[in-house]
């Protein structure tokens, strides 16, 4: 019998306390897991919004709340036009309204000449007309949510628009909503001659960096997105989640502490005659602390597997909603389930030092005699 | 020539004390036990012989005065657990085996302090259950087990790294007559089988006259025995 199994048997003495130490964890690490999921997730989901139609990188207006608050006007596209190393500008106009049962539809208003540039793969139909007013293409998310095929109609804030074109560009949120002529929803969200993000082409052996750095430096009140470090000068969202998951995460890590101390106190107490008896049959201290911990850590490192897996089944679950997978894909990254490994084992320290260092500070001959 | 016998135990005028001072449970105690001996030390209760038997067995560690053991002193030792791993084997009134193990596992326990493989654990623990004839219990967990089997169990748990000295504190004194004779014939047979010293503490007579030699304890101090001891050493 090795020590490990040996450790694992204590656990099954009390199955009802451990498996309920280990479900009250496990919510935790679920809890911890799946908002990492959702935050790799939404990080994803932007890095794919800034990098769109195959740009370089895109530009926005510097100390935007939101990335959708971002408004740059036509006299900063043609600012940017001026740069030899730019190729081509498309400005693209964000909105955000009810389409079907979605009250979160994406819509990306982009001048239909731009879409020479503006990479949108289609799966089906075609590209918006030079100059139309009422054509609409669907991303494939949308259009399966939607049940629209070509030649359809769809209602936008009582306008209606007829669909052209399917594409796929394998970015979740572009895939999940519609491209329209920019005048019009510069028409109905009215913000005439604005857009949010312009995406830059540049000229074949542009050092982007470079470029982008230039620009910053050059027009301060515009923020260049060449990667998701740059997100946070345009948009506070994903620095907020980011600071809620750290939140969560020291939250789960001194609940579950406090769970783990309970169980483990618990089953320090109830078994002092027995590290006793442990100690007179020639056990050192060391291996008592060991004996403790393993059994907090074999404890958390299950929760930490059970609350990985409910975190992913539980993310599955959430992504069936379609107002939810309109935005987000899960991204399910190693550094997510080693988060949820990392709380697992500071839990166990955390709340199995001190029952670990009494169990190992008794005296043999005290513990021998207790009743 | 004949072979000077070893002490193997060798207790100095031990004076252990409780309740800051006032309950003086070994007060000033000489003993001595000779390498391969059976000796039982009996008394009322509250005489001091489980002391005395938990200060051999570095449990207790004493106020003043000096224990030898093969030689070298415990009582000034800071980590005993070794010595107790590898020099003595305990026996406790109740068999104290872990409910979650098996008869086999549970003889396994004190071997995790030794470089011994996990096989080589198991294959030393079917010996020793063969050696205290449950060769056919080894999968038993402690409740499926009478208490004259549990109890057998722990005296091959004692032997379980091969110790020199066997210490017994009323090993049957939670068992019926008869399950007490069996497990002191089976305690008797591995002392003598095995060449082990074995020290017994029992506040029952017929089981201490068992012994080689038998020490009665009062108030703390030796009453009677040892002055024999000392006489045949001479």
């Amino acid at each position: 019998m090795s020590f490990t199994f040996f450790i694992f048997s204590n656990l099954l003495r009390q199955k009802v306390r451990t498996g309920l130490t280990v479900l009250g964890i496990s919510i935790g690490i679920t809890t911890v897991v799946a908002l990492g999921i959702f935050v790799n997730s939404a990080k994803a989901a932007t890095e794919e919004l800034i990098l769109a139609g195959g740009a370089d990188f895109a530009v926005g207006r510097a100390g935007s709340a939101d990335l959708t608050f971002s408004t740059l006007t036509a006299d900063d596209l043609a600012a940017l036009r001026e740069y030899d190393e730019v190729e081509h500008v498309s400005g693209v106009l964000m909105a955000i309204s009810k389409v079907g049962s979605n009250p979160y539809f994406f819509q990306f208003g982009i001048d239909p000449n731009d879409l020479d540039f503006f990479e949108a793969p289609l799966v089906e139909g075609e590209t918006l007309a030079a100059g139309a007013e009422n054509q609409i293409m669907l991303g494939d998310g949308a259009a399966g949510q939607l049940g629209a095929e070509i030649g359809d109609t769809v209602e936008i804030r009582d306008l209606s628009f007829v669909v052209v074109g399917i594409y796929d560009t394998g970015a979740t949120t572009f895939d999940g909503g519609a491209i329209l002529p920019l005048a019009a929803v510069q028409d109905y969200e009215r913000k005439q001659g604005l857009v949010t993000l312009a995406y830059i082409h540049t000229r074949s052996g542009t050092e982007v960096q470079a470029l982008a750095d230039r620009i910053e430096e050059e027009h301060p009140n515009l923020a260049t997105l060449v990667d998701l470090a740059d997100v946070g000068d345009v948009d506070q969202g994903l620095q907020i989640l980011d600071a809620v998951n750290l939140g969560i995460t020291i939250l789960a890590v001194f609940i579950g502490g406090i769970a783990v101390m309970n169980t483990m106190v618990m089953a320090v107490f109830e078994r002092t005659r027995e590290f006793g008896i442990l100690r007179a049959l020639g056990w050192r201290t060391r291996r008592i602390l060991q004996m403790v911990l393993g059994e907090a850590l074999l404890l958390c490192l299950i929760a930490a597997v059970f609350g990985s897996i409910l975190a992913v089944a539980l993310t599955q679950m959430i992504v069936l909603f379609p107002t939810v997978s309109a935005f987000i894909t899960p991204h399910y990254t190693l550094d997510v389930f080693l988060r949820g490994l990392a709380v697992g084992i500071s839990v166990a320290l955390l709340g199995a030092i001190y029952p670990a260092y009494r169990a190992a500070r008794l005296s043999p001959a005290q513990a021998i005699r207790y009743e | 020539m004949s072979e000077q016998p070893d002490t193997v135990i060798d207790v100095r005028n031990v004076v252990k004390t409780y309740d800051e001072g006032r309950t003086r449970a070994l007060d000033g105690v000489n003993f001595q036990v000779e390498r391969g001996e059976f000796v039982s030390i009996t008394g009322p209760s509250g005489c001091g012989k489980s002391t005395l038997l938990h200060a051999i067995a570095a449990l207790e560690r004493p106020d003043s005065g000096t224990i030898y053991v093969n030689g070298d002193e415990i009582t000034s030792q800071r980590d005993l657990s070794r010595y107790r791993a590898r020099s003595i084997g305990l026996i406790f009134q109740l068999h104290n085996l872990l409910p979650n193990l098996t008869a086999s596992e549970n003889l396994q326990v004190p071997m995790y302090e030794t470089d011994l493989s996990a096989s080589a654990r198991r294959r030393r623990a079917e010996e020793l259950l063969a050696l205290v004839d449950l060769g056919d219990k080894a999968g038993k967990r402690p409740t499926q087990l009478s208490g004259g089997e549990r109890q057998r169990v722990a005296i091959a748990r004692a032997l379980a790294n091969d110790p020199g000295i066997i210490l017994a504190d009323e090993p049957t004194g939670n068992l019926d007559s008869k399950a007490g004779q069996q497990a002191m014939a089976v305690l008797r047979n591995v002392q003598r089988q095995q060449a082990v010293t074995l020290v017994l503490v029992s506040h029952n007579r017929q089981i201490a006259a068992a012994a080689d030699r038998t020490v009665y304890m009062l108030d703390g101090k030796i009453a009677e025995g040892d002055a024999a001891a000392s006489e045949r050493r001479a």
